[in-house]
């Protein structure tokens, strides 16, 4: 039987074997080979990309290089949601590896936020997660802890660095022995065919009565389209890590033990394949 | 930063109750003419808080720059270029900007307070960046921002329209809403939040709310017909040296109590 703690170790370490290619009409000397790479699924786009920016950069004049910004299929893709939340949202069910282009002009303003340096990432982090546990203790146990604390949080997802990563986020799993749980749960909801980004409300792991809320619970409350079955028949997938949990897993579970550093269970409702 | 939600118990704004708030603000906001709505999403129902408005700023441009690359000068689109007419300055232009400003209010239930998101372009459909955005902000509440503009206005995705907004960081806004409320409640009057709340954040962004929105309510009465308004002549308070008087009705309270805020 596998230890809960293997979990953890098999989200953090998930990856995603990508090929990046530079668009078409960026300006180059000589041609542009494409770039191999197996990203953190746990990671965002522009803190590992580092090495794909320099390739490229490489065979470009440097007045044809500002901002770089990836796109999959059309889709400009937003450097701000993990890398696994942007797989399984938009190519979960297509042939590996994952073919994302690279551009490094006409930054699109009116989808993605810029990234100017790695400090706009920390910051985004951080506010997740500290948005994650005003939702799990009042801000109670983020507020407590010192800034150096807040530092290896980040430090730790920066350098890849599980143990000491999780030597600090094991406080923001925890809650008091009176409860069974968390307040609420930090989740977002994302299906790719909508204009509003993510839903997301709030939602106790636990019943009035005691009883732990699955993933189904939560789902029938906060987007029932997702599991009610048209023509008898299960449209969509609900994927987080690439995978389907169980609809009976309790949430209190899935959000120890399955949400992203930033402490959110991003989970993505698509299409289920055909064949 | 710290986000200091914890401690006593202050008020909570419901979701609810942020909803009846924005209904009641937007009343006012149609008998003086201030341009603000209400929009609705059309998948779940909830909504926002909507105003646009277009400033109009002068810029000087220096003669010998006009011609070179100056900060953002190339990117400046200036829809009318007109030469100075004083002498003294006849080596210098001026020029005019028209900004389209957004400003949306949402409700955050991770915070349970409201959150103001804005965005700003040029007519030609140029977006603003923080930084022109920074510098556009009244000088004086610049100083507190530029301690550390992190922490106060940041980038981020609109959580409805999914597109690029800027954000006033909602942490510190439980700590000067719960004092005045709860002194206000103690003085049977009835405070409008999001007036109260509005007008304090909001001139930091350049969005400020004309002096008819403050009212002085009788004792227990809410009713808008039976008010009777303190008429208060409109207050120019983008351009004055001191901060901008917040327009709501407690006349005891000024912004001296409530200081500039480092949110």
């Amino acid at each position: 039987m596998t230890d809960d703690k293997d979990v953890l170790r098999d989200v953090w370490f998930g990856r995603i074997p990508t090929c990046f290619t530079l668009y078409q009409d960026e300006v180059t000397e000589r041609e542009a080979e494409p770039y191999y790479l197996l990203l953190p699924r746990i990671s965002y786009l522009t803190l590992v990309t580092d090495k794909v920016k320099k390739h490229f950069q490489k065979v470009m004049r440097q007045e044809e290089v500002s901002e770089i910004w990836f796109e999959y299929e059309g889709t400009p893709l937003k450097w701000h949601y993990p890398i696994g939340l942007l797989f399984d949202l938009h190519a979960s069910n297509t042939a590996l590896p994952w073919s994302i282009t690279v551009h490094f002009k006409n930054f699109p303003e009116k989808d993605l936020l810029h990234c100017h340096s790695k400090d706009v990432i920390e910051a985004h982090f951080m506010a997740c997660i500290k948005e994650a546990d005003a939702l799990k203790h009042k801000s109670q146990v983020i507020n407590e802890m010192q800034k150096k604390d807040h530092k290896q949080l980040w430090m730790g997802l920066q350098n890849d660095k599980f143990e000491q990563f999780w030597a600090i986020n094991r406080k923001l799993m925890e809650y008091p022995p009176e409860d069974s749980g968390f307040r609420y749960i930090p989740f977002r909801i994302y299906q790719a065919t909508t204009e509003r980004p993510f839903i997301q409300k709030l939602f106790r792991p636990i019943a009035s009565g005691g009883e732990l809320h699955t993933l189904g619970d939560l789902l029938k409350d906060v987007c029932p389209s997702a599991i009610t079955p048209e023509d008898g028949e299960q449209k969509t997938q609900v994927m987080i890590h690439g995978i389907e949990p169980m609809l009976e897993t309790p949430i209190q579970w899935l959000s120890e033990h399955m949400s992203y550093p930033d402490n959110f269970l991003h989970i993505s409702i698509i299409p289920r394949p055909t064949d | 930063m710290s986000c200091s939600m914890a401690g006593e118990e202050d008020f909570v704004l419901e979701e609810k109750r942020f909803k009846q708030y924005c209904e009641e603000f937007i009343k006012r906001s149609q008998q003086i003419g201030d341009g603000w709505e209400w929009r609705t999403s059309k998948d779940l129902g909830d909504g926002y808080l909507s105003k646009t408005h277009y400033q109009v700023r002068n810029r000087k441009i220096p003669p010998d720059l006009k011609e070179k690359n100056h900060d953002n000068c190339e990117q400046m689109l200036c829809t009318h270029v007109e030469e100075s007419l004083d002498d003294s300055q006849a080596a210098g232009v001026c020029a005019t900007e028209v900004i389209h400003y957004e400003y949306h209010v949402l409700y955050s239930s991770s915070y349970r307070v409201p959150v103001l998101y804005f965005r700003a372009c040029f007519l030609d459909g140029r977006p603003l960046t923080l930084d022109e955005i920074w510098k556009s902000v009244h000088a004086c509440y610049q100083a507190c921002l530029l301690e550390g503009p992190w922490d106060t206005i940041t980038q981020q995705e609109h959580p409805i329209l999914g597109q690029p907004f800027f954000v006033l960081h909602p942490c510190r806004t439980n700590e000067f809403i719960s004092s005045v409320l709860s002194s206000s409640r103690k003085h049977d009057r009835h405070i409008n939040y999001i007036t109260l709340w509005l007008s304090t954040v909001g001139p930091v962004v350049g969005l400020n709310l004309p002096m008819s929105y403050a009212k002085l309510a009788p004792e227990q009465d809410t009713n808008d017909d039976s008010v009777e308004r303190q008429r208060v002549e409109p207050h120019e308070a983008g351009r004055s040296a001191q901060a901008p008087s917040s327009a709501f009705g407690l006349g005891h309270l000024n912004t001296a109590d409530l200081g500039v805020h480092k949110f």
